[in-house]
């Protein structure tokens, strides 16, 4: 496989509008209903919030007007799940509006979703699905991101997802994909270090050389987050504090990327704020280690 | 169709459909098969959806238990796979799914159950809008009360069960033994609504509902009172619909009204 002739191979515009580096937040954790009354009367030490873009996307009621609430003294980021940007189905431009309606309504640091296709035919399997690293899907998700990014009238940040599957017909790496996809449409790189992690125990690859692969200016956010080891593979859980091999290639990445909004990202098992919290202050003083204190 | 296309048709037709033919396409890694690592999305989307139904439906889990409420579910998402991109509406059509189909429709309670939490899950993040106050509806002079009308607050919804299921509501969200489920003579007239952002019930007498259901239709107020004029002592319905409006504004249920 000639790598570098088929990425050559692909169409390339005149280069994407260029869009400001969104700002460094500091040091975050995703909001789950379960901290609101904990966040509301406590004012914890965390610098940012990232909450899950749907779970707002409701008529009304209680999770908005905690929102509001949090807005007003957190920054918020947005991280979707369901825009599906790799899939060959046609857009859904309802939940596109939907998006843009919820955005101008939490004006978030910036938006994010997943490199991945959720559904085709007009189901959804609400799963983060890989996709073949080729030129034909590269266009693909170039042409979708630019579209998306005209809808929405702001860049969208794209995360690297956890992956169980390879495909035969792949032309690239991951991370070839990932800098050509955010050079060309212009999109930030959610870099996601469990998910690094992730993929490269199943598919057999140095994580660094992921890391290394990745552009260092396109990188906006980390995430960090526990998986489920199951001796031959590993599966994305979010269910478990952030382990160790994950902490050592945070260390790696805040030496590559430098100071980059980091957060703590747990879905499932929800364990008390404060050792949430704890966790956050992982993140800052490993990163006060590697580079030094942050500029007040 | 592009290789894309059909390679993503693939991928779903073996998570939806455990057609295989998309295993050619994918290499075992070094450690693992590639029948078990396709099998991890496999397993993920029944396993994720009818986690989205357990917590839609925490009542109804703990009423059928773990192993039937799981059967149950699975057979949802086989018979109606997600159309849309929020999880948040998944669960939409299980009471229908559940009158429809049997061995479910055998149990008119668990249809009645599912009706019930959808109501209160919908009412929970249902659209906002004001709150009418007593002051609001004091303002009228009482010459023009007879063609007051009234609007219902955006979350207020109207169900008619036909099962004790709001009595096993209330004994599973109280941790009790629930009663047994019985079919009734008349139907539970059930009004969901949400008061101070916590979704609400309460079971309707006959005329109550009645009243309601023609007031959120836009019937004034003294035609109101000569229907209920036709459930009980004629003499006493306008006191009647005095009683059923006030409860209705103190309770947070409406939120508008015009003369």
């Amino acid at each position: 496989m000639n790598v570098a002739s088929k990425v050559q191979e692909t169409s390339r515009s005149d280069g994407p509008r260029q869009s400001a580096k969104p700002p460094f937040l500091g040091f975050g954790l995703g909001l789950r209903h379960q901290h609101y009354d904990e966040i509301l009367s406590g004012n914890p030490p965390i610098d940012w919030f990232e909450i899950i873009s749907e779970n707002y996307m409701v008529p009304g009621g209680q999770p908005l007007q905690t929102l509001e609430k949090i807005r007003a003294r957190y920054p918020l980021v947005m991280h979707g799940v369901s825009l599906s940007i790799a899939s060959t189905a046609p857009p859904n431009f309802e939940y596109l509006q939907g998006l843009k309606d919820l955005a101008h309504r939490v004006e978030p640091k910036w938006l994010s979703d997943h490199l991945c296709w959720t559904g085709v035919h007009g189901k959804n399997l609400h799963d983060l699905l890989p996709i073949p690293y080729t030129a034909e899907a590269l266009d693909h998700v170039v042409s979708r991101v630019q579209l998306v990014q005209d809808f929405l009238g702001r860049p969208i940040a794209l995360e690297n997802v956890s992956t169980y599957v390879q495909f035969n017909n792949s032309e690239m790496t991951e991370w070839e994909f990932l800098t050509e996809l955010s050079r060309r449409s212009g999109c930030w790189l959610l870099f996601d270090v469990n998910n690094v992690y992730v993929s490269a125990f199943n598919h057999g690859y140095d994580p660094l050389t992921f890391l290394n692969g990745i552009p260092a200016d396109r990188v906006v956010q980390f995430h960090m987050a526990g998986h489920s080891h199951m001796g031959t593979h590993i599966i994305d859980t979010h269910d478990h504090p952030v382990c160790e091999d994950v902490w050592a290639l945070y260390a790696a990445a805040l030496k590559r990327f430098g100071r980059v909004s980091t957060m703590i990202e747990r879905d499932d098992n929800i364990p008390p704020l404060d050792e949430l919290i704890a966790e956050v202050e992982r993140t800052r003083a490993m990163a006060e280690q590697v580079l030094g204190p942050a500029p007040r | 169709m592009s290789d894309l296309a059909r390679q993503q048709a693939d991928f779903q037709r073996g998570i939806l459909a455990g057609d295989d033919a998309v295993l050619a396409e994918i290499p075992d890694s070094d450690k693992e098969k590639r029948e078990t690592l396709f099998g991890v999305y496999r397993y993920a989307y029944g396993s994720r959806l009818v986690e989205a139904l357990r917590n839609d439906h925490e009542l109804l889990h703990g009423y059928l238990g773990d192993e039937m409420f799981d059967e149950m579910g699975h057979a949802y998402v086989k018979a109606r796979p997600s159309q849309h991109p929020n999880l948040r509406w998944f669960s939409q059509g299980l009471p229908e799914f559940l009158r429809a189909n049997a061995p479910y429709s055998d149990y008119p309670v668990l249809g009645d159950l599912a009706a019930l939490e959808k109501s209160l899950n919908d009412a929970f993040d249902g659209s906002d809008g004001p709150i009418l106050a007593l002051a609001d509806v004091a303002k009228f002079a009482p010459e023009i009360w007879q063609d007051l009308t009234f609007t219902p607050h955006p979350t207020a919804a109207r169900l008619d069960l036909t099962t004790n299921a709001p009595a096993i509501w209330r004994a599973l969200k109280n941790d009790e033994t629930p009663p047994d489920a019985v079919t009734l003579e008349e139907p539970a007239r059930v009004l969901v609504w949400r008061q101070d952002n916590t979704p609400m019930f309460r079971e309707l007498p006959v005329e109550e509902a009645m009243m309601w259901d023609e007031a959120a239709k836009g019937i004034p107020f003294g035609v109101l009172c000569s229907m209920l004029a036709t459930y009980d002592d004629p003499e006493s319905a306008a006191g009647r619909g005095a009683g059923y409006l006030h409860g209705w504004v103190t309770s947070g249920c409406l939120t508008g009204v015009a003369a």
